[in-house]
C-alpha cells in the first residue's frame, strides 16, 4: 500500500489529504480500518452539507459494529465516494486511494489541522 | 486482563485479534471474520470454545436434580443423547441456557456460557440441597475445540473415528485418538453439521493440531467469535445476554418447542411456564430482514404502525445472505405475522425491514 506523501491524520484515525484551492480529501487510515475488520455499510452525508471540526458527518460499520466518523477540519462536503457505498469492502482493500470517503471545501484547513499528525508521527503514536 | 485458554499462544501465532469475552481473552477474528464464516459453511472451521464451562452432576439423584431445574425431560434423556435445556428461574426467566449430555449411568455434564458459570455454579448449588448428588465445576481442567462445517465428518473420519464411530446428532461419546482421550459431542452453534471435543487441558494443543493436520486438504481455518457470532445468529441459536436474560422466558424466546408440556415433575418457574403455554405471553421472538439500507444491531429499537413495539435482541450482517438480518423480541398486541412491514430505529431514523422465518438459514444438521 503507498501511503499518500503529505497526510495528516486525526488520533480518531481520519486522513486530511490537501487538493489544492481549499479543496481536501477525507477517509480512514490503513490502521482504522483494519482494526475495524470487514467493513459491511457506510453512510455519507449529502453534497452540500457543512460540518466543523470534531463533528460526526459519516457513520462506517464493519460485521462488529458501527463506528462514528469526525470531521478532521471543518468544511463543506463538495463529493461523497458512491462506489463505497456500493461496495463498502473497498475500504478495506484500498483505504487511501478507491476508498476515501468525502472531498471537502475548507478554507480553515490550516488554522484548523494543528493537532492532526504527520503519518509516520501517527504511526509512532498508535504503536 | 481475562483467563487464557491453554490455545492462547497457539492464537497469537496465528494472528489472532484478541478481545475480552465472558471472563476471557478470546480470538474474535484470525483474518476476517467474513471469510471464516463462509469456511464454515462452505468446508470446515475450527474453533477454541475452551472458555465455555464444564460442571459435572453425579450420585443418585442426578436425574431427579436436573429434572428439578429445568423444564426438559431429562428421565427420557438416555445414555450419550444431548438436550438442550433452560436454568429457569421463579418468575420463568432464565439464569442461562445449557446443553445437558448424559454421559454414563448418574453421570451427566452440562455445559454452561463463559460470563454464567460461576453464577450457574451458584445456582445450581443452591438447589443442591437435599439431593444426594455431587456438583462438579471443572471449567479449568477442560478445553473444548469445536470442528464445524460440512467436511467436519471426514475430518473426523481422517483422525481416526470411521463413520460408524462418530456420534449421532446431538449424541456424546468417549474416544481415544493418539493418546487423546476426552468426550466428542456432535453438536456446535453454527447451524452446521459438527463436532465439539471436550478434553482435558494438556490434549488441546496436540488436538488442535491433528485437526489441522487432517483437515489441511479441505482447506480449513480457525474461526473466532465474530464468525461463531455470525454463524450463530443466520442460524437463530439463541445468545444468552442478548436474546435470552433474567426476565425472558424459554416460551417468549420461541423456545416451547424444546419444552415438554406433560412433564410430571415439578421444576422452577414451572407454573409460569405453563401459563404462557396456556395463555400465550406478552411479548414475542421475530425474525426480521432489512429491506432497506441499515444494519440492525442489539439494543435498536422496533416499531410498528408509527409506535415502539420492542427492541433488537442480536442483529448484524449476514455473510451468506449478503442481507441485515436481526431477531427481536415485539409487543404480541401488534399481532406482527410474517411478511409484515416493520421498522428499525438506527441513529434517530426509521428504517423498514420484514418480519421473516427463523432460521434465516437453513439448518444443515446431519441426522441419522
Amino acid at each position: 500500500m503507498i501511503v499518500p506523501e503529505g497526510i495528516l491524520c486525526s488520533k480518531s484515525h481520519e486522513y486530511l489529504l490537501e487538493d489544492g484551492n481549499s479543496v481536501y480529501t477525507v477517509g480512514l487510515t490503513d490502521y482504522a480500518v483494519e482494526q475495524l475488520g470487514d467493513i459491511v455499510f457506510v453512510e455519507l452525508p449529502e453534497t452540500g452539507s457543512e460540518f466543523s471540526k470534531g463533528e460526526v458527518f459519516a457513520t462506517v460499520e464493519s460485521v462488529k459494529a458501527a463506528s462514528e466518523i469526525y470531521m478532521p477540519v471543518g468544511g463543506k462536503i463538495i463529493e461523497v465516494n458512491e462506489k463505497i457505498v456500493e461496495s463498502p469492502e473497498i475500504l478495506n482493500e484500498s483505504p487511501f486511494e478507491e476508498g476515501w470517503l468525502v472531498k471537502i471545501e475548507s478554507p480553515d484547513a490550516q488554522a484548523e489541522s494543528g493537532d492532526l499528525l504527520e503519518y509516520s508521527d501517527y504511526k509512532e503514536e498508535i504503536e | 486482563m481475562g483467563n487464557k485458554t491453554v490455545l492462547y499462544n497457539k492464537h497469537i501465532e496465528l494472528g489472532a485479534k484478541m478481545v475480552e469475552f465472558g471472563g476471557w481473552d478470546m480470538p474474535v477474528q484470525y483474518t476476517s471474520i467474513i471469510e471464516e464464516h463462509k469456511t464454515v459453511r462452505n468446508s470446515a472451521g475450527v474453533f477454541d470454545v475452551s472458555h465455555m464451562g464444564q460442571i459435572f452432576v453425579s450420585g443418585k439423584q442426578a436425574v431427579d436434580f436436573l429434572q428439578s431445574i429445568v423444564p426438559q425431560d431429562i428421565a427420557k434423556l438416555m445414555i450419550q443423547k444431548a438436550e438442550y435445556c433452560q436454568l429457569t428461574r421463579d418468575n420463568g426467566g432464565l439464569t442461562d441456557d445449557l446443553i445437558i449430555y448424559h454421559l454414563d449411568k448418574e453421570l451427566y455434564l452440562i455445559i454452561a456460557n463463559a460470563a454464567n458459570v460461576q453464577k450457574d455454579f451458584e445456582w445450581l448449588t443452591s438447589k443442591a440441597k437435599g439431593f444426594e448428588i455431587i456438583l462438579e465445576n471443572k471449567s479449568n481442567e477442560f478445553s473444548m475445540i469445536a470442528l464445524q462445517g460440512p467436511n467436519a465428518g471426514k475430518i473426523v473420519k481422517k483422525l481416526g473415528l470411521k463413520e460408524e464411530e462418530q456420534p449421532h446428532f446431538f449424541t456424546i461419546k468417549t474416544f481415544s485418538l493418539n493418546g487423546i482421550e476426552g468426550y466428542i459431542a456432535r453438536t456446535g452453534y453454527t447451524g452446521e453439521d459438527g463436532f465439539e471435543f471436550i478434553i482435558k487441558n494438556e490434549y488441546a494443543l496436540k488436538l488442535w493440531d491433528m485437526i489441522f493436520k487432517e483437515g489441511e486438504e479441505f482447506k480449513i481455518k480457525p474461526v473466532g467469535l465474530g464468525a461463531r457470532d455470525t454463524l450463530r445468529l443466520e442460524a437463530a441459536l439463541m445468545l444468552y445476554g442478548n436474546d435470552l436474560n433474567e426476565d425472558i422466558t424459554p416460551i417468549e424466546a420461541g423456545l416451547k418447542w424444546s419444552i415438554p408440556a406433560d412433564k410430571k415433575e415439578d421444576y422452577t418457574g414451572k407454573n409460569v411456564i405453563l401459563s404462557q403455554i396456556k395463555n400465550g405471553v406478552s411479548k414475542k421472538l421475530i425474525g426480521l430482514e432489512m429491506t432497506e439500507r441499515a444494519i440492525p444491531r442489539h439494543g435498536y429499537e422496533i416499531y410498528f404502525q408509527g409506535h415502539k413495539t420492542g427492541v433488537v435482541s442480536s442483529g448484524g450482517y449476514s455473510p451468506t445472505l449478503d442481507k441485515n438480518i436481526a431477531m427481536g423480541y415485539v409487543d404480541t398486541k401488534d399481532n406482527i405475522t410474517l411478511d409484515e412491514t416493520i421498522e428499525i430505529m438506527v441513529r434517530n431514523k426509521l428504517y423498514k425491514a420484514k418480519v421473516v422465518k427463523r432460521p434465516f438459514v437453513a439448518k444443515r444438521y446431519k441426522i441419522n
